[in-house]
C-alpha cells in the first residue's frame, strides 16, 4: 500500500453514517420506462424541427426522466437541448412567460446542465439569453430551488 | 460591455446569489472543527448543493460549488492564443501569490479553471453579500480588459524591441 | 426603515446566532463568538449588560430561557450549560452530560421548563433533565433514523412531542416523553399517535432542501418548517404537506406562528416575512419592514459627468478621482434598507395578545436584534 495516509478509512466504516449521492435520491421518485423516453424523445424532435416550440417546451419541462440512467439522460439531453437552440432569440421571453414555477425549475435545470457539457457550452450564448430571460421573469428564486432539489435531469 | 457579455455576468451574478446564503457549519467528521465542506474530500453528499455551470463558450466558463458553509468559485478566462495563455497563468499566479490580502482567493485554481475564490460564512457575516457578488463580476469584467491590454502592450513592446535591434542591420 | 420596526439594538459587531428573551420580556440573552451575553431591557435606550456567560470555547450556537427564569446554552465545543440565575444577578453554571462528540446545534426548553432538548452534529437529540440524586443534567439520546446534522428543533406545548429538521432533508416528529417527567395525559387523544414511548418516531415527511426551521401550533395541531429552498410547509396529522413558496426565493432560516391562519419567516432576504392562509391554501401575503428598491448611481452614469468638468482645479478633481474610486465597488444596482444588514439568523415572539402574536423579534448576522410590529 503505498500512499496509506490518504487512504479514506471512513469509507470503510458502516457506521460512519456518511451520505452518498444516491442516498439523497427521493424516497418517492415516479420511474419511467425506457418506451416512453423514446416516444418522448421523437415527440420532441418532431415538435422542434416543426418550429412548434411552445409545444416542445411543454415536452421538455414536464415529468424529466429524474430516474432513469445517465445514459438515457444524456440521450434525452440531446433532443432537449436541439430544441432549445432552435429557438429564435425574439421568442424565448414569450415562451418563458408560459411556463409555471414547476416548470421554470425544471427549465434551469437543463439549462445548468446544457452548459456544463461541451455540446451546450458551444451554444452557450443561446442558453446564456435563455437563462437570462428565466431571470426576468421570476428573479433568483428558480436558481435557489434548483440548488437543493436532489432530481437531476 | 458587448451584447453577448451582459447575459453571462447577469447568469454568474443570480447563481452567486443564490449559493452565497451560507451557515456557521460545525464538521460532522471531525470533533470541534469547522472546515469548508467544499473543499473536504469525500464529505458527506448531503452538503454539497448543486453544481452550476455558467459558460459562454468552451473558453468562457464559470463553476460555483455550493455547499452548507463554503461556496468555491472558480473562472476559466478566455485564452484564445499563446501569448494569452501565458499572460493568465502569470497574471493569477501574482494573484494567487498574495492570497491572504485577497481574503477570498484560494492558492490554487482546480482543475481546468485559471483562477477559484473560496468564500466561506466568515466572509459573508463579515463582509455584504451583494458587494461580494459585485467583487466576483467586477473581476470578470476587468480580467478581460486587463489581460487584452498586457496583449497590446506586449506587441507594442515587441515590435520596438524588434525595430530597434533590426535597425543595426539598416545601412 | 419603515414603521412595522418597534425597536433596534445594534449590540455587537459579530454575528448574532440565536437570541431569546425571557418570560416577561426583561432579560434578552444574546449569542457572541464563545459567549453568551445577558442583558437587561431598559425602557428606552440601549439594553444594560447584566452577565457575560464565558464557560464555552467553541462559537455558541444556541440559547434559551426557561419559563423560571434558567439559561441554557450550547456551543460547537460538544457541551450545553445550564446557567442558573442567582439572587445576586449573576449566574451558576452548571455543565450538562451530554455525551455527544460533535457540535451542538440548537437547544430549546420543553414548555414546563424541566427538560430540553438539544440537537446535533452528531446525528443525535439529546434530551435532558435534572438528575436530583447526583445534582446535575443528564441526557437520553435519540439517534434513529437521523441521518445528519440536526438545524432545528421544536417542542409541541404538550411537552411531549418533539420536532426536528435538519440538513437531511427530513422533517421527523419524536416522542420525548420522559418517565417520571411527564405524564400521559398530557399527550390523551393526540391525532398524531396513540402511544408515546421514549424516542419514538412518530412520523416523518420528507422535503429535501435542508431545513432551517421548524415550529408546532399546538392549538391546531399543525406544524410548520422552513427550507433552503426557500419554501414555507404546513403539515398535519393527516401528512398532508401545504407548501408556500417565497416570491424573492431567498431561503428561509426560521419561522413563528402568529395566529392560527398566519406565520411570519426570516431569512436571508434580511427582512420578516408574512405567509398567511386563505381559501387558496397557504401563500405569500406580504413583506414586513421592506423598503422598495432604490436604484445607487451607477458608475457608467457617472463617467459621462467626469468628461465635462475636467480639470476645473486640481483640488476638486482630486476628489472627485476619489469618490470614483470610493463608487468603484458600488455598481450594485440594489441598496437594501431594511433594518437588518444581513441574513436573519432567529424569529421569535416577542409579544402576544389572547394566542395571536403581535410582536416579534429578530436576531441577524449583522449582530442587531430587531422587533417588529406583525
Amino acid at each position: 500500500m503505498e500512499d496509506w495516509r490518504r487512504i479514506d478509512i471512513d469509507a470503510f466504516d458502516p457506521d460512519s453514517g456518511r451520505l452518498v449521492p444516491e442516498d439523497l435520491a427521493p424516497p418517492n421518485l415516479k420511474s419511467v420506462n425506457a418506451g416512453e423516453i423514446e416516444s418522448k424523445i421523437s415527440q420532441l424532435r418532431s415538435a422542434a424541427t416543426s418550429g412548434d416550440f411552445a409545444t416542445a417546451l411543454q415536452l421538455v419541462t414536464n415529468e424529466p426522466p429524474y430516474s432513469a440512467d445517465e445514459v438515457t439522460k444524456s440521450r434525452y439531453f440531446e433532443a432537449v437541448l436541439s430544441a432549445l437552440t432552435q429557438v429564435r432569440q425574439a421568442e424565448i421571453a414569450n415562451l418563458v412567460k408560459q411556463l409555471s414555477p414547476a416548470q421554470t425549475d425544471v427549465l434551469i435545470k437543463y439549462l445548468y446542465k446544457g452548459m456544463s457539457v461541451p455540446e451546450g457550452q458551444k451554444q452557450g450564448g443561446i442558453l446564456l439569453s435563455w437563462f437570462e430571460k428565466v431571470t426576468q421573469n421570476t428573479g433568483v428564486a428558480p436558481v435557489v430551488r434548483y440548488l437543493s432539489d436532489r432530481r437531476t435531469v | 460591455m458587448s451584447q453577448s457579455l451582459r447575459p453571462y455576468l447577469t447568469a454568474v451574478r443570480y447563481s452567486l446569489q443564490a449559493a452565497l446564503n451560507l451557515t456557521n457549519f460545525s464538521s460532522q467528521v471531525v470533533e470541534r472543527h469547522n472546515r469548508p465542506e467544499v473543499e473536504v474530500p469525500n464529505t458527506s453528499a448531503e452538503l454539497l448543493l448543486q453544481p452550476m455551470h455558467v459558460s459562454r463558450n468552451e473558453h468562457e466558463q464559470v463553476l460555483i460549488e455550493p455547499s452548507v458553509n463554503s461556496v468555491r468559485v472558480s473562472i476559466k478566462v478566455k485564452q484564445a492564443d499563446e501569448i494569452e495563455q501565458i499572460l493568465v497563468h502569470k497574471f493569477t499566479r501574482f494573484l494567487e501569490q498574495r492570497a491572504e490580502s485577497f481574503y477570498v482567493l484560494r492558492r490554487v485554481p482546480i482543475e481546468g479553471f485559471s483562477i477559484s475564490f473560496l468564500i466561506t460564512n466568515k466572509h459573508t457575516e463579515s463582509m455584504n453579500t451583494e458587494k461580494l457578488v459585485d467583487f466576483i463580476i467586477e473581476f470578470m469584467e476587468e480580467v478581460d480588459k486587463e489581460i487584452s491590454e498586457m496583449k497590446l502592450f506586449l506587441n507594442a513592446r515587441a515590435r520596438f524591441v524588434a525595430e530597434a535591434y533590426l535597425g543595426e542591420f539598416v545601412y | 426603515m419603515s414603521d412595522s420596526v418597534v425597536r433596534d439594538f445594534k449590540l455587537a459587531k459579530a454575528p448574532v446566532y440565536s437570541h431569546c428573551f425571557s418570560q416577561d420580556r426583561s432579560i434578552l440573552a444574546v449569542t457572541l463568538n464563545t459567549d453568551c451575553l445577558v442583558y437587561r431591557l431598559v425602557a428606552h435606550g440601549k439594553p444594560q449588560l447584566i452577565a457575560t456567560l464565558a464557560d464555552h470555547d467553541k462559537t455558541v450556537t444556541s440559547v434559551d430561557i426557561s419559563i423560571h427564569g434558567r439559561i441554557v446554552t450550547c456551543s460547537q465545543d460538544r457541551n450545553a450549560i445550564v446557567w442558573e440565575p442567582l439572587s445576586d444577578g449573576s449566574y451558576k453554571p452548571t455543565l450538562v452530560l451530554l455525551r455527544i462528540n460533535r457540535a451542538a446545534t440548537c437547544v430549546q426548553w420543553a414548555p414546563s421548563g424541566y427538560k430540553f432538548a438539544v440537537g446535533s452534529s452528531a446525528r443525535i437529540i439529546a434530551i435532558c433533565y435534572y438528575e436530583q440524586e447526583n445534582d446535575w443534567w443528564v441526557s437520553k439520546h435519540i439517534k434513529k433514523p437521523i441521518k445528519s446534522t440536526i438545524n432545528c428543533l421544536s417542542w409541541h406545548p404538550n411537552g411531549i412531542m418533539l420536532a426536528c429538521g435538519g440538513t437531511d432533508g427530513y422533517v421527523r416528529a419524536f416522542s420525548g416523553f420522559v418517565k417520571g417527567l411527564d405524564s400521559k395525559e398530557q399527550v390523551a387523544n393526540s391525532p398524531w399517535a396513540d402511544k408515546f414511548p421514549f424516542g419514538a418516531l412518530i412520523r416523518e415527511w420528507y422535503d429535501g432542501a435542508w431545513i432551517h426551521g421548524i415550529a408546532w401550533r399546538g392549538s391546531q395541531e399543525k406544524l410548520a418548517f422552513v427550507t433552503h429552498s426557500g419554501t414555507f410547509n404546513v403539515v398535519d396529522p393527516s401528512d398532508e404537506i401545504s407548501s408556500a413558496e417565497y416570491p424573492e426565493g431567498l431561503p428561509l432560516t426560521s419561522v413563528v406562528w402568529v395566529n392560527d391562519h398566519e406565520a411570519a419567516c426570516g431569512g436571508y432576504s434580511c427582512h420578516p416575512i408574512l405567509f398567511s392562509e386563505g381559501a387558496r391554501g397557504w401563500q405569500f401575503a406580504k413583506n414586513i419592514d421592506k423598503s422598495v428598491d432604490t436604484r445607487a448611481p451607477v458608475a457608467a452614469s457617472f463617467n459621462g459627468e467626469e468628461e465635462q468638468d475636467e480639470n476645473p482645479s486640481f483640488g476638486i478633481s482630486a476628489l472627485r478621482k476619489f469618490k470614483d474610486l470610493d463608487l468603484k465597488g458600488k455598481v450594485s444596482t440594489q441598496v437594501k434598507e431594511s433594518t437588518h444588514e444581513n441574513a436573519i439568523t432567529e424569529l421569535a415572539p416577542f409579544a402576544e395578545n389572547s394566542g395571536n402574536v403581535t410582536e416579534i423579534s429578530s436576531s441577524g448576522l449583522d449582530g442587531k436584534i430587531v422587533v417588529y410590529r406583525v
